[in-house]
């Protein structure tokens, strides 16, 4: 099982949400580094040496550079809110014909996962349950719990949605790699949080349909 | 400074115990809040310690997961509630009237009564510990249902509510207290653009205050009718709602970041621009970035919230996105206070250049989780954790220590040992970021955050390892520190009135001030008084 890793970025909502990352974290490298340039240069160019006995000057203001400052980085923030809209709108698009449907339950500390017209699969902290996805195919989730907060995630699809009780939140998934991924609760919920895990094993459609039949003669 | 403030005779002060719990002087209660909140601190960072300790292998068995679910609770609460905020308003107890010229607060006894409220309070929720099944064990957030009874059924989540309900209640009165204070109480001369940086900062705190910690109140009465009183406000069976739990406590909670981090920027503005040997950089554009940051923070409490699928995500990513542009204005004043100066590097000024190189990665990584969809996988991992004590920790607990150093020779007489503070400095810096860094990774990783045991694979074993190196690392910076206290209070290294040729009023006086601060006050003309003095022919009034 692939887990507790670099994440496997396992679906096609995923391959977005890792655009998200990487804008960011470029984004975040480039100004951090710029200013911690900024920041050391000034913290050693400017110490106190036989050289630099005494403060250059008093001046304490200046106009344009400040309202260069102001500018700058609200244009920044706002073509990065661009960026972060349209990938939000990519990755929460519902498709109108999933392959499958799934209720998820969470409790305290397990999962109940119910297919639309078929199995349901159910586990607890000791012995954590199996969730089986076609591989290229959308299923669509609704998620809710039957106690408290928790929340459903899987690291490798770089996803997580809260675990309300008397709430109901839907989304779709569309795996796009093959193999068995650690899902696992992503809300502190108690004693045996972190033991609160699940497994996703996304196998090719044909292989879904034989499990489907499968669970369906047990 | 000695044409300032001359020595005089003044009656002799009392010291014994029953003169420090009926004291209504503002120096000595802004001491009290300071030993007190560091008192909690060594607590807190033991817990810390304890958190590090089990998670340094996966699986470990050390510490119980119900011990453990205690433990971060506390340490949670304790740094937030007990440590961080109030040591800035014990600070500001002390300075705000020194800063702006008055002789004490505006309302000494209702100061003293947030202290003693304050101080019950922590040891109210500490005492949950003391209780049947020991101390709150949802977390720092107690998020509903978790905390309702019928999941918590132990006093030591009431303990905590009625503990915070008393901090809560301090923490306004106090506010009310400071802002009075500056705006009626300052000295003549003293106009509104000539209020030191540091007291502006606390101004725009308390005006946080005053607008997000009504909510905490209401969230935890309301918490305690549930609990006890049979209320259904947050329980869905009855038609109640756990996300209104979560809307009310982070309207409270991310103002509350800013409570934690304001003050601190103010500590920062001072100790850069006096051993700069320079004025703070661009004064009014950082008095009104702050009130920027105040406002634009009561509008982004929902970003706690983008993986409940039940806000407006972009609404609050915006907002929270805005907030990058005023706490960018700070950075670039900051550098540019430095720019052009002739830096001295004391212990103080070392921990302000931490500040600023820790501060600036919470900043940065904090834009990036206000990304709604990078937040799917970040929310409540390790990646969180890192950020917000890159900020709180990095940030705010380094400006801490900065004004410790800073301030110690005003309010004792005697500065603290520099080399010992250095090394106090290194150690806490390098421990620092050995601990967090990897946090980063933990989380990208799919570490949730709150987890008492993890699994071998992948690599989160060698990560948590580093990360506890880390921790040790800062619990020896702490005994450098106390060892640091111990030694030089034998030695007394007189200070002066003016040891770091500061140019705000707090150091017109003697070291430690006298009961009514001044004997004499200079004039005022600039945010800089006592530069106006020294040079006569920059005096542009």
């Amino acid at each position: 099982m692939h887990a507790q890793s670099w994440p496997a970025v396992g679906s096609a909502q995923a391959a977005s949400l890792a655009d998200d990352w990487r804008i960011f974290t470029y984004a975040a490298i480039a100004v951090a580094v710029l200013v911690w340039g900024l920041i050391l240069f000034a913290a050693v160019r400017f110490r106190r040496t036989r050289d630099n006995p005494a403060p250059r000057s008093q001046k304490d203001q200046n106009a344009p550079l400040e309202i260069a400052w102001t500018i700058g980085p609200l244009i920044l923030v706002i073509a990065l809110f661009v960026v972060t809209l349209r990938i939000e709108n990519t990755v929460e698009a519902r498709t109108a014909a999933p392959a499958a449907r799934i209720t998820v339950n969470a409790y305290r500390w397990g999962w109940t996962f119910s297919y639309r017209d078929g199995p349901t699969i159910d586990g607890t902290s000791n012995d954590p349950p199996e969730m089986v996805l076609p591989v290229g195919e959308t299923t669509a989730f609704r998620v809710t719990s039957s106690d408290v907060v928790h929340s459903f995630w899987i690291p490798d699809m770089l996803f997580k949605r809260d675990a309300v009780p008397g709430r109901v939140s839907e989304f779709d998934l569309t795996p796009t790699k093959e193999g068995t991924f650690l899902g696992r609760c992503g809300e502190f919920c108690g004693l045996n949080h972190a033991l609160m895990t699940f497994r996703v094993r996304v196998v090719s459609p044909p292989g879904y349909q034989r499990w489907l039949k499968y669970e369906a003669a047990q | 400074m000695s044409a300032i403030a001359e020595p005089r005779v003044t009656a002799p002060e009392r010291h014994d115990i029953l003169s420090w719990i009926t004291t209504t002087d503002h120096k000595r209660i802004g001491v009290l809040y300071m030993a007190t909140t560091l008192m909690f601190m060594a607590v807190a960072g033991l817990l810390a310690v304890a958190i590090r300790t089990q998670l340094a292998r996966p699986g470990s068995e050390l510490i119980s997961p119900h011990g453990y679910n205690q433990i971060f609770t506390l340490h949670g609460t304790a740094m937030i509630f007990l440590v961080i905020a109030p040591f800035a308003l014990g600070l500001a107890n002390y300075l705000v009237p020194l800063q702006v010229g008055a002789p004490d607060m505006a309302f000494p006894r209702l100061n003293a009564t947030s202290y003693w409220m304050f101080l019950f309070g922590g040891l109210t929720v500490f005492a949950g510990a003391a209780s049947n099944e020991g101390a709150a064990s949802a977390g720092w957030t107690s998020y509903a249902p978790l905390s309702e009874i019928t999941i918590s059924t132990g006093l030591g989540q009431d303990f905590w509510i009625v503990g915070l309900a008393m901090v809560s209640v301090a923490s306004i009165m106090t506010a009310v207290n400071f802002v009075t204070t500056t705006f009626i109480h300052r000295a003549p001369g003293m106009t509104m653009w000539r209020i030191p940086i540091f007291t502006w900062e606390m101004v725009a705190t308390s005006l946080l205050i005053f607008m997000a910690f009504p909510s905490l109140t209401a969230t935890l009465l309301l918490l305690f009718v549930d609990r006890r009183l049979g209320g259904h406000v947050f329980d869905p069976s009855f038609g109640g709602s756990p996300i209104l739990y979560q809307h009310l406590f982070w309207f409270f909670g991310h103002p509350e970041v800013y409570v934690l981090i304001l003050p601190y920027f103010g500590v920062v503005s001072e100790v850069i621009s006096t051993f700069s040997g320079r004025p703070l950089f661009g004064y009014t554009g950082m008095v009104l970035a702050a009130f920027a940051i105040a406002g634009l923070s009561m509008g982004v409490w929902a970003h706690h919230m983008f993986t409940t699928g039940a806000v407006n995500n972009p609404f609050f990513a915006f907002v929270s996105f805005l907030i990058a542009v005023p706490t960018g204005i700070k950075f670039f004043n900051w550098i540019c206070t430095m720019w052009g100066g002739s830096i001295r590097y004391t212990a103080a000024m070392l921990y302000a250049v931490g500040f600023l190189m820790n501060f600036l990665l919470g900043g940065v990584t904090g834009v990036m989780v206000a990304s709604p969809p990078l937040d799917f996988q970040a929310q409540d991992s390790y990646f969180v954790v890192a950020h917000f004590h890159y900020t709180i920790g990095g940030g705010s607990m380094f400006a801490l220590f900065a004004a410790i150093y800073y301030w110690w020779p005003k309010i004792y007489g005697w500065r603290l040992d520099e080399r010992l503070g250095k090394i106090n400095f290194w150690l806490t810096f390098v421990g620092f970021n050995v601990t967090f860094l990897p946090m980063f990774f933990m989380g990208v990783f799919g570490m949730p955050r709150r987890i008492y045991t993890y699994s071998g694979e992948g690599a989160l074993p060698l990560l948590n390892l580093v990360a506890t190196a880390g921790a040790y690392l800062m619990l020896l910076a702490a005994v450098v520190f106390v060892a640091n206290i111990v030694i030089s209070a034998r030695r007394r290294d007189p200070a002066g009135d003016n040891p770091w040729h500061g140019y705000t009023l707090e150091w017109a006086t003697s070291s430690p001030p006298p009961e009514h601060n001044f004997h004499r006050l200079p004039p005022i003309r600039s945010a800089r008084p006592l530069f106006n003095i020294e040079h006569p022919e920059a005096d542009q009034s």
